[in-house]
């Protein structure tokens, strides 16, 4: 155990090493650099010399990249160029609205998966489990936009009955609780279809698995309840996996997310990628990058030790 | 293809009608059949559709501007009053003429990387692999946009810049196959006799991989419509004035308080399909050849 967790985390250690580096080459070495990109139209030799100096472009690559690591590893992740405020700052305030969606877009979906994969384990080969097989392979093709623009035009515009955009009603004083849950409703709706969609399917095979296994046959011929077993022995057994498909899965969900808060102006990371992006803004843009690159490396970490933990025979592989 | 169909049906051992036998060989790969067929879809919608309806899709038309579907504009117009249909279908070629290509160039480089470290010496391989986590890391549409942010966008840019952001899946999966059939007899045998490195990379391994590579291709071209709408969604794909199903939902998107339905709906479906279509048939290969490995 000890040994894989080392293993493990050297590693994710050197991943990490080579995605910060990839990201360091990858803004420097586009066309031109980022004092081009930035100032556009209006970039003179002299324009650019002056910002290069500004923001220590003028220097040797690699002395550059010593500067990178330097400020990364004391957390200073540079200013804004459009917001002008500190990007630690900014990613935090955004991380915070994006952390409470995804949350309750992870349990939700989570919560559904299983219902769902247990319905197709024990209905297996009928159709209610074919039924469902043919749905999951149609969510899984349905793009992000187009399930939430369909939302929005059914109940916002249609129906009335769901705001379409933002975080918050911002014409109220105080908007209270019930205002940010309506606004979280439609974007945790679109994230929860898609992901759901592949989520039962894996969850769904692990039920129909385990419920060939010996045990259960065992359990059967001693008497025991079908809800018993499937409740009592399959349904822990068949969440194992579970845990590594959501520690895979997260990188999939914020991908899903910049689409989702991109459609609904909610105030998350996605949302503040993209604006950066389009406004190449890219202090923010390389530290959302960076982000999103460690915490995926982090989670897969995550995923294996639990893992480990709960099925000491993965250890070993 | 028919000439398979006879002893499946004799098979059976029942002299079936020439309908019942093809209905029958149908039904036994339904789910390639409608893959082929929603690819057959988007494929004439891309390329042949514009030419059987050319009207102009940047002509505009004041006074029609936002109506619903019309005997003279079969899908509507948009709020600056252009044909839908037109738009929809220049829209199409835009995202096929991008898209396509990018697949081939992630479908190439995706091989060539997995075989390379399959074959390499072991420190090589766990470098490249470790490399290949670190791009992993990243989802494809982050440093799609990341990139896209970058550099001046064209198709040229777009195919470059979608084909080598999308390989990585692949390679991993070229590598890991390419390990796992590096150790098998007839290679082993390939190798005594002195064959080199490339023939054996071409001669046996690509051979026994074809199937996998084939479904995994045909899920790229999916991969790679849908890449590409996102980022056109998010204006950071084909660039204006062209349009493309992502940009064409983007504007829609924009007056959806209009209840535009005709504007939404058409290149969302379009979207899908192009998706369906790949999933479908890549499942339904894998269905097919699935016995025989």
């Amino acid at each position: 155990m000890i040994r894989m967790v080392g293993t493990r985390l050297a590693s994710s250690t050197l991943t990490i090493f080579i995605l910060v580096t990839m990201v360091f080459f990858m803004v420097h070495l586009t066309p031109g650099g980022p004092a081009y990109s930035i100032l556009g139209m209006k970039a003179t030799a002299a324009s650019v010399a002056e910002l290069n100096q500004r923001l220590g472009l003028d220097q040797p690559i690699i002395e550059q990249y010593g500067i990178w690591w330097w400020h990364l590893l004391h957390g200073q992740l540079g200013y804004s160029y459009l917001l002008s405020r500190p990007v630690g700052e900014l990613l935090w305030q955004y991380e915070i609205n994006t952390l409470v969606f995804y949350t309750v877009s992870i349990v939700v979906s989570t919560l559904l998966s299983i219902l769902i994969g247990l319905v197709q384990g024990v209905y297996f080969g009928r159709w209610p489990a074919k039924l469902i097989g043919g749905l999951q392979l149609a969510f899984y093709a349905l793009p992000a936009f187009f399930v939430a623009a369909m939302l929005v035009l059914w109940f916002s515009v249609q129906l009335k009955i769901l705001p379409a955009s933002g975080i918050t009603n911002l014409r109220l004083a105080d908007p209270g609780v019930g205002s940010y849950a309506a606004h979280l409703v439609l974007p945790v709706t679109t994230i929860t279809l898609l992901t759901v969609a592949s989520l039962s399917r894996y969850f769904g095979e692990a039920v129909h698995e385990e419920l060939g296994k010996d045990y259960v046959r065992t359990a059967r011929a001693k008497g025991v309840g079908f809800p018993a077993i499937l409740f009592g022995h399959v349904l822990r057994n068949a969440l194992r996996p579970l845990v590594t498909i959501l520690g895979l899965s997260f990188p999939y969900i914020f991908t899903g997310g910049v689409i989702v808060e991109s459609v609904f102006n909610y105030p998350g990371l996605g949302w503040l990628m993209w604006r950066s992006a389009l406004s190449q803004d890219y202090p923010i843009l390389i530290a959302i990058v960076l982000l999103i690159g460690i915490l995926t490396v982090v989670g897969n970490l995550l995923a294996d030790l639990v893992n480990g933990l709960l099925d000491p025979r993965a250890s070993y592989e | 293809m028919s000439e398979h169909a006879i002893p499946t049906a004799t098979s059976a051992g029942m002299p079936a009608a020439p309908l019942a036998r093809w209905l029958g060989w149908i039904g036994q790969r339904s789910t390639l059949v409608a893959g082929l067929t929603i690819t057959a879809v988007i494929l004439f919608v891309g390329f042949i559709a514009p030419f059987l309806y050319p009207a102009d899709p940047y002509a505009i038309h004041p006074a029609h501007a936002l109506e619903g579907p019309s005997a003279a504009f079969p899908l509507g117009t948009d709020e600056l009053g252009r044909d839908e249909l037109a738009l929809l279908l220049s829209g199409g070629f835009a995202t096929l003429v991008v898209a396509l290509p990018a697949a081939i160039l992630a479908f190439v480089v995706g091989v060539a990387y997995g075989l390379a470290a399959g074959l390499a010496p072991a420190w090589l391989d766990r470098l490249m692999m470790r490399i290949l986590d670190a791009v992993l890391a990243l989802p494809s549409l982050i440093i799609l946009i990341f990139f896209a942010s970058l550099v001046t966008l064209d198709n040229t840019s777009l195919i470059l810049l979608l084909g080598l952001i999308s390989w990585p899946g692949l390679a991993r999966l070229v590598r890991n196959e390419a390990l796992a059939q590096r150790g098998r007899d007839f290679v082993l045998a390939a190798e005594q006799l002195g064959a080199g490195r490339m023939y054996i990379a071409r001669v046996h391994l690509l051979r026994v991989m074809a199937p996998v590579l084939v479904v995994n291709g045909t899920f790229m071209v999916g991969d790679s419509v849908f890449a590409l709408s996102s980022l056109s969604f998010l204006g950071l794909g084909v660039q204006p004035p062209q349009v493309s199903w992502g940009s064409l939902l983007e504007s829609a998107l924009d007056i959806i308080a209009l209840d535009p339905w005709w504007l939404i709906l058409p290149p969302g479906l379009l979207v899908f399909g192009s998706l369906l279509a790949a999933s479908l048939t890549g499942q339904g290969l894998l269905q097919r050849w699935g016995g025989h490995r």
